[in-house]
């Protein structure tokens, strides 16, 4: 029998072929959901989906873009943020 | 004239180089122009910029270093690259001085083997060739030893006579 953690639906499970031929159950923790946009809340691009502890053994420039708000924002609500930032400043 | 014209400074809002100010250093197209300043030196498209009240004195085609003093008397910080290093190409003696003795002791060790092998070849005919020698010389002995022996009687019974 399954233990309790693994009936609750906390993991995910993955089928695994054994050297023997058999197919047994693996239980493996469920990867994050999507990252958002802070503003207009659609999916980002550039940025993967892995759990914390795989993502710290990438290097930084391949967790998100290289732009200032990446990860964070989308560009077309980057672009709209800088703007407002510049306009704001020069008048 | 549109906005972009040579010498207006700009933000780039696209790309890595976003939120850093530039100038227009040549208009190309009606949508591309060439830029320099605080990012790297690049043809972009206007889409990407964001264009400041502030102007610069430039001539068209400006390098990078008259943008450069026009940026520092204005205070702007200035996008510097780093100067690429030729990689020091692996020296080809090396790899000749890796792979000579191994070559060598491997040709040694052929030779070797055929000598051996000519050696042991050559040896059984000679050793075959001295045994019947031998065996010869053998009979010889014997038959030399025989007539020893029956001389040495002789010689025995005449000296006690």
């Amino acid at each position: 029998m399954p233990a309790g953690k693994h009936k609750s639906g906390r993991y995910r499970k993955v089928f695994v072929k054994t050297p023997g031929g058999k197919t047994t159950v693996h239980f493996r923790e469920r990867k994050p959901s999507k990252t958002i946009c802070g503003s207009c809340k659609k999916p980002l691009l550039g940025t993967p989906r892995e759990r914390p502890a795989k993502l710290s053994r990438k290097p930084k420039s391949s967790r998100r873009p290289e732009r200032p708000y990446g990860g964070n924002l989308c560009s077309n609500c980057t672009r709209s943020v800088l703007k407002q930032k510049i306009r704001g400043e020069s008048q | 004239m549109s906005v972009f014209s040579v010498g207006r400074l700009c933000v780039k809002i696209a790309g890595r180089d976003a939120g850093r100010k530039c100038v227009v250093v040549k208009s190309l197209d009606n949508n591309f122009v060439l830029i320099d300043g605080n990012v790297r030196r690049k043809k972009v498209n206007i889409k990407h910029l964001e264009a400041i009240s502030q102007t610069i004195e430039l001539s068209e085609g400006a390098s990078h270093d008259d943008v450069a003093k026009s940026f520092e008397k204005l205070g702007l910080s200035v996008w510097k690259t780093k100067p690429k290093q030729a990689k020091a190409k692996p020296k080809k003696q090396k790899k000749v001085k890796d792979k000579s003795p191994k070559g060598k002791k491997s040709v040694d060790k052929k030779e070797d083997k055929k000598e051996d092998k000519k050696s042991k070849v050559a040896e059984p005919e000679s050793e075959s060739k001295e045994v019947k020698e031998e065996s010869s010389e053998v009979a010889k002995e014997s038959t030399e030893a025989k007539d020893g022996e029956t001389e040495k009687p002789a010689l025995e019974e005449a000296v006690s006579n």
